[in-house]
């Protein structure tokens, strides 16, 4: 028991200390994460199109140096 | 103290040889960093898409599949070695000097300067190494079939790309652009490959005939060419093999979770002792060490695989070979080898629910793996990049800050009680997430999704400090 104990205490002493932690922490509202959301995305998709488009522009421009080669 | 400045000292006599970016020595305005980013990005992604010259050949497995996208390499490509050498070169510096192997005073302008050094010149050494040893192991063709002169352009060229990604990076870093160029090139990579997943026009022939890679096209394709749409819309959200819709729609779920998770902070109030009691906050995030545990994981996994598959192909039958992992070729071709026993199986994702139902052992290995080595190498990260408790405590001390109600000498204790826990507790959510986007399917792997996700984040937040700043000058 005292070996189980020895096992678990810290991990419920890690348990406590999150919910504690989770309970503090300021939490993004709605609008807030709304917010976040939408310039996230939009980063996320010109990134995604920005390397999409050099990609597609190569193809032919790869298959044009490798048949050559 | 003379111990680690003479090794950090070996650095010097090679200064003068390494390609440097000149530190800016004005303001660099806002739209000129825009501009040097957007070319950086430019550059890197067009070398992601040249191919090698002199390669004979990329088919093989390729022991490097599952760690690509994280280190935004491409096979076959100039960029083959991708962001590893600095990446690797970085995170070496990193630990060897916030362990205080190598000595370094952060208020010395030389030790600065060598430690950069140090680093770049890691960076180069390790370019080369790699290079070489993509050659000797025969990842494009054996060394008889290239030839020496061949063999000898292929690392030329590896190095070659090795070294503009490292001051592309630096450039980036020396005031000219937005944030660093390993998390853009990282992002760009990620976010790229989920795109290419969605719309990508290049048509796969499987048994059903010619179907497009891209989900949303092939969706749009089913539902344009079949007669029975209940028939095609099901395999358009279903399809086995290739991209569909519903790992789309797992792709923005995570995405979704993670800006949720993102915004969680402990926000502690400190005042100046100066500038008669000016306040402020000094936010802690549930994501303290942000995308860091995930990329030491997938590192500590991709080596592992790297070396069992090596010894695999070399001796396999052997009982601790055989131990670290058993492989075989991928059903699905490609030249993927896949783990089917070991160690590196149980530390692999099951690849659907049947999958984890048939062996439930493996799904909690695998769990307990996951949830374990995000937090322990978040706890660690935080005392060897400096951003421990104690650290933070010392450089708010320098700056004069205190808390309010609190001694100074307990400023160290109340952070605490919130750093080391947001630490593990953060990292256990970061491989939670990752755990739950394989799951689910998403496309680009969880760990990419958490990362090109968190870095956009700090993107986000580095634009607006920058706009802030600029405000005055073209009111952005």
């Amino acid at each position: 028991m005292d070996a189980i104990d020895s096992v678990f205490d810290p991990l419920r002493e890690f348990a406590k200390d999150s919910v504690r932690l989770v309970k503090r922490c300021h939490k993004p509202d709605r609008k807030e994460f709304s917010k976040v959301a939408v310039r996230t995305a939009i980063g996320f998709v010109v990134m995604g199109f920005v390397g999409f488009f050099v990609k597609i522009i190569f193809i032919p421009i790869n298959n044009i140096i490798v048949g050559s080669g | 103290m003379g111990g680690g400045f003479r090794v950090l000292h070996l650095v010097r006599p090679f200064l003068s040889f390494l390609p440097e970016v000149q530190t800016a020595d004005r303001k660099v305005p806002f739209r000129e960093k825009v501009i040097y980013t957007v070319i950086s990005l430019f550059i890197f992604l067009v070398c992601s898409q040249l191919p090698l010259y002199g390669i004979h050949s990329t088919t093989g497995a390729d022991p490097f599949y599952w760690m690509r996208v994280i280190l935004a390499s491409n096979r076959g490509t100039v960029m083959e070695l991708g962001i590893t050498p600095i990446v690797t070169s970085g995170l070496v510096m990193q630990l060897l000097a916030g362990s205080k192997i190598i000595e370094v005073d952060n208020n010395v302008r030389e030790d600065r300067a060598l430690l950069n050094g140090a680093q770049k010149l890691l960076g180069i050494l390790i370019a080369v190494g790699e290079a070489v040893a993509y050659v000797l192991s025969g990842m494009y063709g054996s060394v008889g079939q290239l030839g020496v002169g061949n063999a000898i352009l292929i690392i030329i060229q590896l190095c070659f790309a090795g070294i503009i990604v490292i001051c592309l990076d630096e450039l980036l870093q020396k005031g000219y652009g937005l944030g660093s160029g390993i998390s853009l090139f990282i992002a760009t990579n990620i976010c790229e490959n989920i795109i290419w997943k969605a719309f990508s026009p290049t048509t796969i022939n499987s048994g059903r005939g010619a179907e497009f890679e891209g989900a949303v096209i092939a969706l749009f394709h089913l539902l344009i060419t079949r007669t029975d749409k209940v028939r095609a819309l099901r395999e358009a959200f279903y399809r086995q093999n290739l991209p569909n819709v519903t790992n789309l729609l797992a792709t923005v779920l995570i995405f979704l979770i993670v800006i949720y998770f993102q915004g969680f902070r402990v926000v502690l109030p400190v005042r100046s002792k100066n500038a008669r009691g000016q306040q402020g906050s000094y936010p802690i995030k549930l994501f303290y060490t942000s995308n860091m545990p995930i990329i030491l994981q997938s590192a500590l996994v991709s080596n592992l695989y790297f070396i069992s598959q090596l010894l695999h192909r070399k001796y396999s039958g052997n009982f601790f070979v055989d131990l670290l992992g058993k492989w075989k070729e991928s059903e699905y071709g490609g030249g993927q080898s896949v783990p089917v026993g070991g160690i590196a199986y149980y530390i692999t994702a099951p690849s659907s629910l049947a999958d984890m139902a048939a062996n439930p052992f493996h799904a909690l290995f695998y769990l307990v793996f996951m949830l374990s080595a995000c937090a322990l190498f978040s706890k660690t990260w935080i005392e060897v990049s400096g951003s421990s408790a104690k650290d933070v405590a010392k450089q708010l001390k320098e700056q004069q800050m205190v808390m309010p109600g609190h001694r100074e000498s307990n400023l160290q204790k109340e952070l605490n009680r919130y750093i080391p826990t947001a630490a593990a507790f953060g990292g256990i959510c970061i491989g939670a997430l990752t755990v739950l986007a394989d799951f689910m399917g998403a496309i680009g792997s969880g760990t990419g999704i958490l990362l090109a996700v968190t870095i956009i984040y700090q993107y986000f937040e580095t634009f607006e400090k920058e706009r802030a700043s600029e405000l005055g000058f073209f009111g952005f």
